[in-house]
């Protein structure tokens, strides 16, 4: 019954957990440029996560060795620095666009402007942090995140061309527009594989203290979490899609975005939307921030740990607060968060082989893993959709620079 | 046992499980007549920066002399402290007496505790 009780919790907590302003807003972008044709990248970014988080938690629950920890003692001190640079900048500006995320959330259902939010937002966040413990961030935050399922009901109310989705799912090529394709695709990769997401779930299989006989419970949450997860990044795509129609808008404000939730319910469109996203920034900025302060404590053999006082893991503690502070300054310089997005979505994708090789090598070692090590076909699906990624980044990031 | 398999970059802990950094360096002695033996185990600072490049090294150096905690020596353990090296390797000393987390203790004490509720380092 424990047992049931915690798979229901973990995907529940997942499919809460999954949308944010990254995944939110190139979904949005992605059905307003290009009807469902894009639908492919979700599928394939989420097929790719769920083997991800599948092998993170496996990689904990046996090796009692969070990801990051494996990475500095397998590679050495060298490249792993290199990895917690490019892990951290990018991780940075993803926590930019997620409390930027929550500003413009509360700016649609305020009135009052994202910036005179940064602060407030930033200190609330910290907070939570601060006071908060592990299972009140899994799982607290997690469980309101459910509202974002009114994204399903608003794609359901607009009755999608079912031939059309099932079309999207196969990839295809754009005739004209082809940067832009590209570098929207790419991003919508990028917001599904999040590297961060491996890192919080695998130092929260330590903090869980997970052994092996999690290994069938975290399938079953990996599995049917990021699938409902996927479900409901395509079910943005689609209602973007039938809100603004082929070649619609561009999605520069969150006023637009509101749109596909208010075009299929009037009367509570606007506000369901401005709810679902500040929680669902507010799930993911509390997720990064503590990703971020784990990358530093365990690569450099601190006390580390979300439910333990403050002072007693002082420099995990001094990381998350310096973070959030500095993720603050640029939105209160007026730094716009959708653009943000956009752009460390693509970045996210292009530095994705700078996490996931390195993990995949840990994945094979038998010193680690024992007899719990990958088979082949986790590692060529993984490898492939990676290797999809980069190349679609490093064509697509370029070219959309070149073409503003 | 394979020192950089094994050893370098392990987590380190003392008797009580407390975490006391990683194996940033080690320090081998070689004598004219005997085998090269490793002696120390090192924490933190030089070691590690200079494990990067020299200016990494320099800048670091810097930045210590103007913050935190004041120390002369790198921190180093007698090899003879260790008492089992396998997920980590556990040291039979105090964490706080040996200097490697000076830093940890210094965060606490100047900026942690000084925030409301940051609670106390000392404290159980």
């Amino acid at each position: 019954m424990k047992k049931f009780l915690q798979i229901a919790l973990g995907i529940v907590t997942s499919v809460g957990g999954f949308l944010e302003i990254g995944s939110v807003t190139t979904a949005a972008q992605g059905g307003a440029s290009f009807g469902y044709k894009l639908l492919w990248a979700i599928l394939l970014g989420t097929i790719c996560l769920i083997f991800l988080v599948e092998m993170s938690g496996r990689f904990s629950a046996v090796s009692k060795h969070t990801i990051v920890d494996a990475t500095r003692e397998r590679f050495g001190f060298p490249f792993f620095s290199i990895v917690l640079l490019g892990m951290v900048l990018v991780a940075f500006l993803v926590l930019v666009a997620e409390l930027g995320g929550i500003g413009l959330s509360l700016q649609l259902l305020t009135g009052i402007g994202f910036r005179w939010w940064a602060i407030p937002v930033s200190f609330a966040v910290w907070l939570v942090v601060w006071k908060g413990t592990f299972g009140l961030i899994e799982n607290g935050v997690s469980l309101l995140g459910l509202v974002t399922i009114s994204f399903v009901v608003a794609a359901l109310k607009l009755h999608p061309d079912w031939h059309g989705v099932a079309r999207g799912l196969l990839p295809s090529l754009e005739g004209d527009q082809k940067a832009k394709y590209g570098f929207i695709a790419v991003s919508i990769l990028g917001a599904s594989i999040s590297p961060y997401l491996m890192y919080f779930y695998s130092s929260g299989a330590i903090e869980d203290k997970w052994d092996v006989t999690y290994i069938p419970i975290n399938r079953i949450i990996a599995v049917l979490g990021m699938s409902f997860g996927g479900l409901l990044s395509m079910a943005v795509l689609a209602a973007a899609a039938l809100t603004f129609g082929p070649n619609g808008a561009d999605i520069t404000t969150f006023d637009k975005a509101a749109q596909i939730m208010t075009s299929a319910l009037p009367r509570w469109g606007l506000f369901l939307f401005a709810v679902s996203m500040l929680v669902a920034c507010l799930g993911a900025a509390l997720e990064i921030s503590l990703a971020i302060s784990y990358f530093f404590a365990q690569g450099f053999g601190w006390n580390w740990g979300e439910s333990i006082g403050p002072s007693r893991v002082a420099r995990f503690s001094l990381t998350y607060t310096i973070i959030i502070l500095l993720a603050a300054i640029p939105l209160v310089l007026g730094i716009d968060p959708i653009k943000v997005t956009m752009i460390s979505m693509a970045l996210t994708a292009a530095t994705l082989p700078l996490a996931i090789v390195p993990f995949l090598f840990l994945m094979n070692d038998p010193i680690y893993l024992g007899d719990h090590r990958n088979g082949w076909i986790s590692n060529s699906v993984v490898a492939i959709i990676i290797l999809i990624s980069f190349v679609l980044a490093v064509i697509s990031i370029p070219l959309q620079l070149i073409g503003g | 046992m394979d020192l950089v398999r094994d050893v370098l970059d392990k987590r380190l802990v003392d008797r009580e499980d407390c975490e006391m950094g990683r194996v940033d360096g080690l320090v081998m002695e070689l004598g004219e007549r005997s085998q090269p033996r490793i002696t120390h185990i090192e924490i933190g600072g030089n070691a590690l920066w200079a494990r990067l490049h020299p200016v990494v090294t320099r800048l670091a150096a810097k930045l210590a002399r103007k913050w935190g905690p004041k120390r002369a020596a790198p921190v180093r353990i007698p090899w003879s402290r260790v008492i089992t090296a396998g997920r980590e390797i556990k040291l039979d000393v105090e964490a706080k007496e040996t200097g490697a987390i000076d830093w940890e203790i210094w965060i606490a004490r100047h900026i942690i505790e000084r925030i409301p509720s940051g609670g106390h380092e000392e404290e159980e």
